[in-house]
């Protein structure tokens, strides 16, 4: 028995390193992706079952216990009308998850479309298409949401609508290029000869490779969404009152901050740490997603 | 040539954008700002106040109208206050400029070495520490930044004021001690990606061939730092100093709330509430254009940086 063989024979067999698996795998192997994993998890229960979690309904007003600190009653106190600010603060991840969520799909749906009809139709198209993602990316994000939404109204489908016209910029730009990077690449080419239509070729051969970079850029595109929102709501636009909502919370901490600090303490947690992981799980996902980097545990 | 070219044909196109978002605005803004004062039931009245501000022509002949006096330097006049637009926005800024400045230093002061130190101690605590900072500094919300800053310093330990402002000239000492905060508030989300990608950058260039020549042929670390490393690894870097720029910008809007300072970013939050038309109008063209000059100077330091992309054009 040659040297060969008995090394082929003994070796056991190896883990994939590519598929699905692999990359959960690889993101599970990082400690911070799974903490922001949990995080997120965790909000959006709070944002679904949160009739079942809040003690309180979120505008149910107490008059006996107005701007009171933490008691037995109300664990996180009482804001400015006398509401259990916790039960606001739990209602309030319904409001940024679901637009946060909404802007991601939508973004994500109609930059791979027009990013792909730009990388493959050409000329004019993408002339056209290319310009207007130019002229909106000169745009400071936040003014151009603001001023979006100051024109079409209040309201949450308003701000959504004003964040995805937006957030799809950025993708169009990433799927374009990676059209462009796999368009003349000999299984585009053989799907071409076959006679597959444009369509198919866009959707079955030359989509797939931009899933990658997509999901990555779905999650940093959630923690710019909520930043987003929540921003335009602590200047006050977007969802209006009654509806709990964090940035609308924290503006009204804001302004008890000397008096009540937890008013403001509670939705910036919230916040930051909905965004922070977010960010953190895009990361790890670029990390997981690269087969370079899997498997070295720590970046570069 | 042709990126000047292409920066001219942008702002044509943003001025068109901007124009129309600003037409979009919901209910007639003449209406909305006669509301306080004037007997809307008059027909007369508004018919001639409509007439007076030109709302009563065709949008393209609006559009040409506004075009040729703004280029001429008449940014109309606000709805609100009747102050002509130039002049207001002459008047805010310096306080947004300094704003600017200042939160453009903090990042480059808290950013550049910070970067550099996590790249050059790689995979150390120290390391660790920086990059786990610069995600936060990206993450963190300003508004919420702003908040803990404020708790921090100006209602627990009393060193900082909340909010205010003092003109530069008139107490320069006051001055910066009431833009320190917000500066710093600012310019943390650039110091934040600037790090980062100084430091992949840097990782990238020192892992070269030419970086180990230089050091194979005895020349100090310092020298493969500064006179071999440096360059290359501040392309990536430049395009991040473009970019944060609008960034920064953006952020002057909500700071300059929170911190009650009378410059730009308020004037522009508060016409976008009273639908002062012309100031949003403005303010846009303004912003943008700053956003283009920036991005233009980001390509001739790319030129200078990297003399390949001078020779391809």
């Amino acid at each position: 028995m040659t040297e060969k063989t008995k090394s082929q024979e003994f070796e056991p067999r190896r883990k994939s390193t590519v598929g699905f698996k692999a990359v959960m795998r690889s993101l599970f192997r990082q400690k911070l992706s799974v903490i922001a994993m949990m995080i997120i998890v965790l909000l959006f229960s709070l944002a679904v079952f949160a009739p079942l979690i809040a003690p309180y309904p979120p505008d149910e007003p107490d008059f006996y216990y107005v701007l009171k600190g933490p008691s037995a009653k109300h664990w996180l106190g009482t804001d400015d009308l006398g509401r259990d600010l916790l039960s606001r603060v739990i209602y309030g991840a319904r409001i940024s998850m679901t637009v946060g969520m909404a802007c991601t799909i939508f973004s994500l749906m109609l930059g791979t479309f027009l990013g792909l009809l730009a990388g493959f139709r050409g000329g004019l198209t993408d002339q056209f298409i290319m310009r207007l993602v130019d002229m909106i990316m000169i745009f400071p994000g936040l003014i151009f949401v603001l001023v979006l939404a100051a024109a079409l109204g209040p309201g949450m489908i308003n701000i959504i609508i004003a964040i995805t016209l937006f957030g799809w910029v950025g993708v169009a730009r990433l799927v374009r290029g990676q059209v462009f990077a796999v368009r003349e690449m000999p299984f585009v080419e053989a799907a071409k000869a076959m006679g597959a239509s444009q369509w198919r070729m866009m959707f079955k051969h030359v989509f797939p490779n931009c899933i990658a970079p997509l999901i990555v850029a779905a999650a940093l595109g959630l923690g710019g969404a909520v930043g987003m929102e929540t921003g335009a709501a602590f200047l006050g636009i977007g969802v209006q009152p009654p509806t709990p909502s964090w940035g609308r919370e924290l503006r009204t901490g804001f302004t008890y901050l000397n008096t009540m600090p937890l008013f403001s303490i509670a939705p910036g947690v919230l916040i930051t740490s909905a965004i922070l992981s977010f960010v953190l799980l895009g990361d790890g996902l670029r990390d997981a997603l690269d087969p370079r980097l899997r498997g070295m545990g720590r970046r570069r | 040539m042709m990126r000047i070219f292409h920066s001219l044909l942008l702002l044509v196109g943003v001025v068109v954008i901007t124009f129309i978002m600003v037409r979009l605005l919901p209910g007639d803004p003449i209406r909305a700002a006669m509301q306080q004062n004037v007997d809307l039931s008059d027909k007369n009245i508004v018919e001639e106040v409509r007439a007076r501000y030109g709302l009563d022509r065709p949008v393209h002949v609006q559009f040409y109208i506004w075009l040729t006096d703004f280029i001429k330097g008449d940014w109309g006049t606000s709805l609100t206050s009747g102050d002509k637009v130039t002049s207001m926005f002459w008047r805010r800024l310096p306080v947004t400029l300094e704003l600017f400045v200042l939160a453009t230093f903090w990042a480059w002061l808290l950013g550049i070495p910070l970067g550099i130190i996590s790249a050059l101690k790689r995979n150390s605590w120290l390391d660790f520490f920086i990059t786990g900072g610069s995600v936060v500094g990206i993450a963190i919300p300003v508004f919420w930044e702003a908040i803990i800053l404020i708790y921090i310093f100006a209602v627990i330990l009393k060193i900082m004021p909340p909010s205010g402002y003092a003109p530069f000239f008139d107490d320069p000492l006051k001055n910066l001690h009431c833009v320190l905060m917000p500066t710093f508030v600012m310019g943390t989300h650039a110091a934040g990606s600037l790090a980062r990608y100084i430091r992949s950058s840097l990782l990238e260039v020192l892992g070269q061939d030419f970086i180990r020549t230089a050091r194979a042929k005895g020349l100090q670390e310092r020298m493969v730092l500064f006179r071999h490393a440096a360059k290359p690894a501040m392309i990536p870097v430049v395009t991040i100093v473009g970019m944060s720029w609008a960034g920064i910008l953006g952020g002057a809007f909500i700071i300059e709330l929170m911190f009650a300072l009378p410059g730009l970013g308020r004037m522009g939050l508060d016409a976008i509430f009273s639908r002062d038309f012309p100031i949003i109008q403005a303010m846009l063209v303004v912003v943008s254009l700053n956003v283009l000059v920036a991005n233009l100077a980001t390509d001739i330091a790319y030129g200078y940086l990297d003399p390949r992309i001078r020779v391809q054009k």
